[in-house]
């Protein structure tokens, strides 16, 4: 598969990926069964959680991809991370808006500082200060290098703030009850919808690797033209 | 171990003779308490209900500034490569940076906290020994990861003002746990509630000071 | 219903992030190829003959 200009298995992928989005779409609108307290609103839980569970995935990617370069020293891997953190990012800023686009006829306010709300908005901050933290960083060695060494403590850290978020929650708890249980008629719902995102993902982080994989051409002929 | 010593003992020295980070510091963190004072509103009880977050606030701000200055001064006067030339592990820099820096954001904890007490009329007698545990092991948690941090962000084209914006994020779980368990010890007494909250602090100080001293070479300018 | 309106904003939401992500990364891939082909043009031009 080249690098640097996306081939033909990217547009088989990008058909798949579409494919498995309009599918997701119809299992959470139209066959998945309705929800008995919130009616139809309920739907938009599928795409919501899909969407979270995928964002971690991104996130998780960035840690292999970030302990790979600071043991390989190839700056691929720091493409992969940059390119993971980024859709991470993405993914997440969907729950975080959808989220109180939910929140808001259910519970009559925008936000709930419900545990995964919360999370998804520090964790969202913390892969924003690593997209951040890169931006003032010139030399591209010095950039990945502590990229990487960022990424993994970001990721570190993800377990230990969901943790503590859920704690405090528990501490201070709200009138306000996300979803817990999943009636088992709504399952194949969200595994279709996760496994569309997944495709999604894969899609995704594809066409940004080549951005990437192209910006280091760039920079190579620049090198060259002097 | 007598590389991280000395590492130690020179931030440490330099510091007590010209207190330029520790005044700062200090300052800072009465002002945050003076600040915070106008924001809330000020009843007797309600000052204890809020203490523990105005506290971790100050604490915070203050040692994010701590932080700063224990590389900041190192960059300005161009010693850093004279670190890099230490004939040890890099890691040794790494710790004895995060004991002085550890030390220092205690010192200032325990200053803003005096002023905290006079200014909110506050009664702790009791409760100092449980207040000291976790201000310590919250501190701990707090410069293990701020070290690296730190010494990342002053390298970067924003220089410090950099360190605030990556780190407030990472190091949440010692914020939320070192508050509550604050709020526990002042306002709901529970020897054992405090257990959870200290657990998560100390694992927060491990992990991240052992990534830290493994990751730390990584990250030092070459 | 009102319901359905935020169901729908909330689907909305999705593919509008979705669709300026997209977006983005073909208007940057589009500015580095234009930049790629501008250097390889001038590296032909004036490799010596």
């Amino acid at each position: 598969m080249s690098e640097r200009f996306p081939s033909r298995l990217d547009a088989v992928l990008g058909a798949l990926t579409a494919l498995s989005m309009a599918a997701a779409l119809y299992m959470a609108l139209v066959a998945a069964p309705r929800e008995r307290t919130m009616g139809d609103l309920q739907r938009i839980f599928y795409f919501h959680v899909s969407a979270a569970i995928t964002g971690m995935t991104a996130f998780a990617l960035n840690f292999a991809a970030s302990l790979a370069y600071l043991v390989k020293k190839n700056r691929r891997w720091d493409n992969l991370a940059l390119s993971a953190a980024e859709i991470g990012v993405m993914f997440l800023s969907m729950v975080l808006v959808t989220g109180p686009i939910w929140a808001k006829p259910v519970w009559m306010v925008w936000w709930t500082w419900s545990p995964r709300l919360t999370s998804s908005l520090v964790l969202c901050l913390l892969y924003a200060a690593y997209l951040l933290l890169r931006q003032y960083i010139e030399d591209p060695e010095r950039r990945a290098a502590v990229s990487a060494a960022f990424g993994i403590v970001a990721f570190l850290d993800t377990p230990l703030v969901w943790f503590s978020i859920r704690w405090w929650r528990d501490l201070h708890p709200s009138p306000m009850l996300e979803t817990g249980g999943l009636a088992p008629s709504m399952r194949p719902a969200l595994w279709i919808s996760w496994a569309a995102f997944q495709f999604l993902l894969v899609y995704l982080l594809r066409r940004r690797f080549c951005l990437e994989s192209m910006r280091d051409e760039l920079e190579r002929l620049q090198r060259l033209a002097g | 171990m007598k590389e991280i010593w000395a590492i130690f003992r020179k931030d440490l020295l330099i510091e007590l003779r010209t207190k330029d980070s520790l005044n700062a510091m200090l300052f800072f963190g009465v002002v945050v308490l003076v600040v915070f004072n106008f924001a809330l509103e000020s009843g007797r009880d309600s000052m204890r209900q809020a203490a523990p977050g105005i506290l971790w606030v100050a604490f915070a701000f203050s040692g994010t500034l701590g932080l700063n200055r224990t590389f900041a001064a190192e960059k300005e006067n161009g010693c850093l490569q004279g670190l890099l030339l230490v004939p040890a592990d890099r890691g040794v820099v790494y710790l004895g940076k995060m004991l002085a820096a550890s030390v220092f954001m205690l010192l200032a904890e325990a200053v803003i906290f005096v002023f905290s007490v006079v200014l909110f009329n506050l009664t702790v007698w009791a409760e100092i020994p449980y207040l000291a545990l976790v201000f310590m092991i919250g501190t701990l948690g707090f410069t293990a990861v701020g070290t690296l941090l730190a010494a990342i962000s002053v390298n970067t084209k924003l220089r410090e003002v950099l360190l605030p914006l990556i780190l407030f994020p990472v190091v949440l779980p010692i914020l939320v746990n070192a508050v509550e368990a604050t709020n526990i010890i002042l306002n709901a007494f529970d020897s054992a509630a405090l257990r959870l909250p200290l657990t998560v602090m100390s694992v927060f100080t491990i992990v991240f000071g052992t990534l830290s001293y493994v990751v730390f070479e990584h990250v030092l300018e070459d | 219903m009102e319901p359905m309106r935020y169901l729908f904003a909330a689907y909305m939401a999705i593919w509008v992030l979705l669709a300026l992500y997209l977006y983005s990364i073909d208007s940057r891939e589009k500015k580095l190829q234009q930049e790629v082909r501008r250097l390889k043009e001038l590296l032909e031009k004036s490799r010596p003959k």
